[in-house]
């Protein structure tokens, strides 16, 4: 962390902390002093009943004036006509409505503070090609401004993933809150991600003579070599665990030389657990759908663009898609206007699984609900653009036993708006993770505050 | 070849047009039973408006237009002043002009591009008009365009003619050029923020010697007439209030530290571009009347944009300062009803006031505000029709134009679609682009440059846009 | 007088005399003639006298000393104009285009200029030409007997000449120098100023707006110079006075439509004698061309499609497509607007410059126009219809004699002759079949590198050898590198005109290596080096008999 932030944070603190708490008491109607017991930021724990609130479920129907009770972090009841334990904290839930929290299925949350020129800040991508053991978790900086940044705006769930070289490490799904990375955690080694080589006619940049291009014809080539390397680093994998494996049940025979990348690649190349290919164009999702079948593994894509293109493909092989372009341009002169706008309600009626995500690095993974938002407006009904970053990131994640909906048993990841949660007017009322109910401040709030009344 | 050459002959009948363009001529346009929101004097329901000549002649209920009159009915749609963007690169061929660090000499109207495919796009996002900017890599940048999107028209047509002329400036990483290097160049001059604010007094002042040489011999005072400077040319309209200055800057110090020079030199800045912790010296910006165009809440790419807040419209606003929100970038120009809607959350900014943000008052920050920016009778018609309120997430532009011609409109860009597959099929089937030969003009390769052009996140261009 | 000897010398033995220098009086008779100024001859007789058309006719007469030169069954044209190349100027190098910055560009050559090379209307195209070099033999081959000329490096590329393709000397081939000031949008090597198009214009404009103060102070200076400042003596801004006057005009290289938009833009500004060159897109622009009376040198050089498309590649873009559809119509849509076009290869092969003339025929271009295009418009354009574009009493014998005709696919250069000196055409090399009428680039000559080497090579401390086997079939290099190490064979051998490179993989110590060998062969001796990720180890050897 830079110098500047550290001032900032310890002069805040002190300097703000009186008006912190003040804000965040008079947020809450009801017994915000608990006990006397002070407030952290990773919020406090207990029992609550929001009351009286329209709860969007998203796995069924919208009850209209209806109750969620939360207790020992998970959703303890959720209806019309459910009792309110004593003791719980009520919050009056009228004109409110209640959301699972969104899940962001593909960012570089806590990796990466200040990506442009402040490397000190920047801990995403390892170096060299094959960095199958590098893991997210790892790196996640618990205190990164991005997080109460993101779980402000209803984002409660994200998959934060490594970036560097080919095979660039394990992802880690986490919760938005928690001092330490274990608390953080929610599956720490979720998936491995590989940015699937793609043909790329991209030569670096000048500043003086701008792009370089290189050759259709060796980008062919070039892709190709990577995934000759790719391949080749997995059966080296296979080998090495073929050794080890041989080793636990013969001692006599020699033990393989540790080898942290290899064995790191195991699980994924036995399919026990995703790999996460980067892909966005049809050729690129094509190649990924032939890695899958001819290695046998797991996959998940991560961008998209054309995936419906390749919807039997992904189908037949169970890929899912995490869609990473509602803002980005399309790439073709000749694409139309709405070519990425629309390609979310593609999938969906050529029956591909995906979810919607920012693909942002951390500051502005705070749009998701909005991408999620045009999604709606070109083609996707509302229910399903809601459904895109809430239970379909859940579902992908393989979570959505215990996130992505409001369902008694889940855990207690929850947002209480005052509006449509995709509409960038709606306020966050209530905020739950884990559980927990957190403050709604955030490093923007606290400078809001420093300066909102300076003359 | 008789064969050919009549094939040849159709296709250039269906390939005429280089461009999805809608204009119409400029019969009267009537838009009807909207829900209008002006931007200037509030939202009103059922109402139409009338369109003679480019010009918004009526608003009102159940008016009456000519028979011949293209109507559209905007039952149950919104109609909002197309949106102005305060700070753009779009359609611009060279960016900066990055060997100096005072490039004032430099004019991006020389560069512009009308063909610009990102035109099309923003036009399918409600801009109407644009603020097209050097950029960031000088103390003293290049000399501005202010221009509608009339895609499809002679690039001398977008350019508003009674725009007073502006100028980009810039200070901080960019002009330090802290994030990237150029290996094999000596360092320019200046280093720090130190260096920039010298660099820009520096120029003012060889500025005011010239301005006085000139005033020399046209009171023949001497002899010989001075030499023309361009560079110093449009310095001398800054200090004569002759012309806009759109002042690129993060951290509220080194914004600051602009105000003060202005003072010194006695001119004023139009607009602070970004300006993302103007929020911590509004009183100050207020008192001069100086400007802030805004990212809505984008923020975090470097150092400079860490204390960016997206309180900032709001704070900025209650202080009185003009605020409007920017794109600076090909993608996010056809989002800004997003952007806007977002300051309504973040510190209470009343629905007009917001919207504003996006229309009336970047046009006012541009001297445009006579033509464009609001719904009012008098002005250009540039309308935006949206299938929703344009604050919704779920909104759609339905309808784009410019002083009453069609630019954009979705169910005909839906229907063209299919032409310019057929076009595309026959255009193949043709010798020239079916048979690879030799020679020739290499082919042009696919825009991948395009994936991220905003101006400070990314890193593949230097970061200096 | 040396170096004109061998000129000389190249001259002859490039091309083939018919007659002999003293030869001094032609007549061509019994041929069809295409005068352009007027009706054609169908069958009549050209009187060619001291370089100059004596007299042309259905019954000119032919004079006694006149050597007869037989044109039955043959058509003579005026002599074929290529109105803007490069012919007779070395190429610049290419500029880099692989990533990293650009090199600065070396100091130029004594030059007292204030300008950036680059930025020096100066030049004068006619300092950097040679006479009798090869470039100039092939274009005539081609049927051509007359090119504007200029450099393209730079944003001021300086001033043309116009020249005639035969002569002992510049000075005797030159028809006009200078003939224009000739400017490229583009920007300067290095990290000066300007570094992007937005400082091209920026620089342009200043340096024309310093030459009219110059010019203007130079006459006050002139008239009074007592209590004046002598006014610099700045020859790069002296060489645009006769730009800004209109006396000379200037060719703007622009191509698309927002180039030409954007040099007319500038013509008018500075209220230039402009000609636009290139012009691919001009039909775009044509009512502007026209209103601003704007003359086209276009380009011939048709888009064309380079590679077959990868399966896996992007579908062209629509832009590209329209424009290879389109740019063959150009030049009939820019004569229905009565813009006045000439045609050039503009880069191109002249083999795609008589194919293009004929598509854009086959696009709705009068046949005569076309003619028009490479005879009396480009003298008309060049300044010069009262000596050259036409077959008329008086002008300079420059002529064009085809078997068959000149816009169909059957004909032959038979002929041309040049200020009155008649050049027989070798007989044009069998062209190897290629698809759709594309006719491959003329092969740069050779080194002819074959041959087995025992090499040595120079790493410290140690001596290698080995032998290396080259077999060369034209440009294409195969064959094997031995040494200690072991036997590895040549991968992408090539041999260029100064030499040849290849790179192989090398194997030593269980791993392999890739290196990169290029060198030289000078008569049994070869030499170069070797890039390995060691380093460069240079290697010598000779050729073994």
């Amino acid at each position: 962390m830079n110098s500047k932030f550290k001032i900032q944070n310890s002069k805040l603190f002190k300097t703000f902390a009186f008006l912190l708490l003040t804000a965040y008491c008079s947020m809450f109607t009801v017994n915000a002093q608990s006990g006397g017991t002070q407030q952290n930021l990773t919020g406090k724990a207990g029992t609550f009943a929001i009351i009286g609130a329209r709860v969007v479920t998203v796995s069924g129907a919208v009850i209209e004036n209806g109750t969620v009770v939360i207790q020992n972090g998970k959703i303890a009841a959720v209806g019309a006509n459910v009792s309110i334990p004593s003791g719980a904290e009520r919050i009056d839930g009228k004109g409110l409505s209640v959301y699972p929290g969104m899940i962001d299925a593909a960012t570089n949350m806590g990796l990466v503070e200040i990506s442009g020129g402040l490397n000190a800040s920047v801990d995403v991508a390892e170096t060299g090609n094959i960095n199958a053991n590098a893991k997210a978790i790892k790196g996640i900086n618990p205190h990164s401004a991005h997080i109460n940044v993101t779980r402000v705006n209803g984002i409660t769930t994200v998959l934060s993933m490594p970036t560097g070289g080919i095979v660039a490490g394990q992802a880690a799904i986490i919760n938005l809150n928690g001092a330490t990375q274990s608390e953080m955690s929610f599956v720490p080694e979720f998936g491995l991600v590989m940015n699937f080589p793609r043909i790329s006619t991209f030569g670096g940049f000048n500043p003086i003579t701008g792009p370089q291009i290189v050759d259709f014809n060796e980008a062919v080539k070039r892709r190709d070599t990577q995934l000759e390397d790719i391949k080749k680093a997995i059966k080296e994998a296979e080998t090495y665990n073929l050794a080890k494996e041989a080793y636990a049940k013969d001692k006599t025979l020699p033990f393989p030389k540790v080898n942290l990348n290899l064995e790191a690649m195991i699980p994924y190349i036995r399919g026990e657990k995703p790999i996460i290919f980067t892909a966005e164009r049809e050729r690129d999702i094509r190649g990924v759908i032939k890695f899958v079948e001819e290695m046998k593994v797991k996959g998940i894509i991560v961008g998209g663009q054309e995936a419906w293109k390749a919807a039997d493909g992904l189908k037949k092989n169970n890929i899912a898609v995490v869609y990473t372009n509602m803002f980005s341009l399309p790439v073709r002169d000749d694409d139309a206007y709405d070519y990425l706008f629309e390609a979310p309600s593609k999938m969906q009626k050529a029956g591909v699984q995906f979810a919607i995500s920012t693909g942002d690095d951390g500051a502005n993974v705070r749009d998701l609900p909005y991408q999620a938002g045009v999604a709606g407006g070109y083609g996707l009904s509302k229910e399903d653009a809601l459904k895109s970053v809430t239970l379909y990131p859940a579902q992908i994640l393989g979570i959505s036993d215990k996130v992505g909906s409001i369902e008694q048993g889940k855990i207690a990841n929850i947002v209480v708006t005052d509006g449509d949660l995709l509409d960038p007017r709606t306020n966050v009322r209530y905020l739950f993770i884990n559980g927990r109910l957190l403050p709604l401040t955030s490093r923007h709030t606290e400078l809001y505050d420093a300066f909102k009344d300076r003359k | 070849m008789r064969k050919l050459f009549v094939f040849l002959l159709m296709i250039s009948i269906v390939s005429i047009s280089p461009a999805i363009v809608f204009a119409q001529s400029k019969t009267e346009v009537l838009v009807k039973n909207a829900t209008v929101m002006t931007a200037a004097k509030g939202t009103l329901e059922n109402t139409d408006i009338l369109i003679q000549n480019g010009k918004i002649t009526k608003i009102g209920k159940n008016l009456k237009a000519a028979a011949n009159a293209q109507i559209f009915d905007a039952s149950g749609k919104f109609v909002t002043p197309g949106i102005v963007d305060a700070h753009s690169h779009t359609m611009l061929d060279a960016i900066n002009e990055g060997s100096f660090s005072v490039t004032s000499m430099t004019n991006v109207r020389d560069v512009l591009n009308p063909h610009d495919i990102a035109i099309y796009r923003a036009l399918a996002g409600g801009v109407t008009s644009a603020n097209l900017l050097h950029g960031s890599a000088n103390s003293i940048g290049g000399q501005n365009s202010t221009v509608k999107f009339k895609y499809g028209k002679p690039v001398e047509d977008f350019v508003i003619a009674d725009a007073p002329p502006g100028i980009k400036f810039a200070m901080g990483e960019n002009v330090k050029r802290s994030n990237f290097q150029i290996q094999g160049q000596t360092p320019r001059y200046p280093r720090t923020r130190m260096g920039v604010v010298e660099t820009m007094r520096d120029a003012f002042l060889r500025a005011k010697d010239y301005k006085q040489a000139w005033d020399d011999y046209k009171a023949k005072k001497t002899k010989v007439p001075p030499r023309k400077d361009l560079e110093l040319e449009p310095l001398v309209e800054i200090l004569e209030g002759k012309r806009l200055v759109h002042a690129h800057g993060y951290r509220s110090d080194e914004h600051l530290n602009l105000l003060l020079l202005a003072d010194e030199f006695g001119f004023k800045v139009a607009t602070l571009q970004h300006g993302l912790e103007a929020y911590k010296i509004a009183p100050e910006i207020a008192k001069r009347g100086t400007g802030v165009s805004i990212f809505a809440d984008y923020w975090g790419y470097k150092l400079e944009a860490y204390d960016a807040i997206p309180y900032n419209a709001a704070i900025l606003w209650k202080n009185g300062v003009l605020v409007s929100i920017n794109s600076d970038s090909d993608e996010r120009m056809r989002r800004l009803n997003i952007d806007a809607a977002k300051v309504m959350k973040y510190g209470n900014v009343p629905e007009e006031e917001a919207l504003k943000m996006i229309t009336f008052n970047p046009a006012k920050q541009l001297g445009i505000d006579k033509r464009t920016g609001s719904i009012e009778v008098g002005k250009d018609a540039d309308l935006v029709i949206w299938s929703e309120h344009p604050f919704s997430p779920y909104a759609r532009v339905e309808t784009t134009m410019i002083e009453g011609e069609v630019y954009f409109d979705r169910n005909k860009d839906i229907a063209k679609r299919a032409e310019l597959e057929k076009e595309r099929t026959e255009l193949e089937k043709l010798d020239a682009n079916k048979a690879p030969g030799s020679g020739g003009t290499p082919p042009k390769v696919p825009g991948e440059k395009r994936i991220a052009d905003r101006d400070d996140a990314d890193q593949t261009d230097g970061g200096n846009r | 007088m040396k170096s004109k000897f061998i000129l000389f010398a190249l001259v002859a033995i490039g091309s083939l005399f018919v007659g002999s220098a003293f030869a001094q009086s032609y007549a061509v008779t019994n041929a069809r003639i295409v005068t352009v100024s007027g009706e054609n001859i169908e069958k009549g007789s050209i009187v060619i006298r001291d370089g100059l058309i004596e007299a042309v006719g259905a019954n000119a007469k032919v004079p006694a000393d006149a050597r007869i030169f037989d044109g039955s069954g043959l058509t003579v044209y005026p002599g074929l104009i290529d109105s803007l190349t490069s012919v007779g100027i070395s190429a610049p190098a290419p500029r880099s285009q692989a990533g990293g910055p650009q090199p600065q560009a070396p100091p130029a050559a004594t030059s007292n200029s204030n300008y950036a090379e680059g930025l020096r209307p100066e030049d004068m195209t006619i300092n950097d030409l040679k006479a009798g070099e090869a470039q100039f033999e092939a274009i005539r081959n081609a049927g051509f007997t007359t090119v504007l000329t200029v450099g393209r490096n730079g944003i001021f590329n300086g001033q043309s000449a116009v020249i005639n393709l035969a002569g002992d000397s510049v000075s005797a081939m030159v028809v006009k120098s200078p003939f224009a000031q000739h400017i490229t949008f583009t920007t300067l090597r290095g990290f000066g100023y300007p570094n992007s198009l937005l400082g091209t214009f920026s620089a342009l404009r200043q340096m024309m707006l310093d030459a009219q103060r110059l010019q203007d102070l130079q006459k006050m200076y002139d008239a009074n110079p007592k209590g004046m400042k002598r006014p610099d003596d700045d020859k790069s801004l002296e060489a645009l006075f006769p730009v800004l006057n209109g006396s000379m005009p200037v060719v703007l290289n622009a191509n698309s439509e927002n180039e030409i938009v954007r040099a007319l833009d500038l013509a008018k500004e500075f209220k230039l004698k402009a000609i636009i060159a290139g012009g691919q897109e001009a039909w775009k622009v044509a009512d502007r061309l026209k209103a601003q009376n704007v003359p086209v040198l276009l380009s011939l050089n048709f888009p064309k499609r380079t590679a077959s498309a990868s399966p896996e590649a992007d579908p062209e873009s629509l832009e590209t497509l329209r424009l290879r559809a389109e740019t063959p119509k150009t030049a009939a849509k820019l004569a229905n607007a009565g813009v006045n076009f000439a045609f050039q290869t503009g880069g191109g092969t002249t083999s795609d410059f008589f194919a293009n003339a004929s598509k854009s025929v086959e696009n709705g271009l009068a046949k005569d126009a076309a003619i028009r295009a490479m005879t009396l418009n480009a003298a008309q354009i060049l300044g010069l219809s009262d000596r050259l574009g036409t077959i008329e009493t008086g002008k300079i014998a420059n002529l064009t004699v085809v078997r068959g005709d000149i816009l169909g696919k059957e004909k032959t250069i038979t002929h041309v002759f040049v200020d009155g000196k008649l050049f027989e055409q070798k007989e044009p090399p069998k062209k190897p079949a290629t698809p759709s009428g594309g006719t491959p680039t003329a092969q740069p000559a050779v080194a002819n590198v074959g041959g087995n080497y025992t090499i040595s090579i120079d790493i410290p401390g140690q001596s290698l050898t080995g032998t290396m086997a080259l077999t060369q079939q034209g440009a294409v290099l195969t064959g094997t590198l031995q040494t200690q190490l072991g036997t590895s064979p040549i991968k992408d051998g090539k041999v260029t005109a100064e030499g040849f490179s290849y790179s192989s993989t090398v194997e030593y110590g269980g791993t392999t290596f890739d290196i990169f060998v290029k060198g030289t062969v000078t008569g049994n001796q070869i030499s170069g080096t070797i890039d390995s990720p060691q380093g460069t180890i240079p290697f010598s050897g000779t050729k073994n008999p």
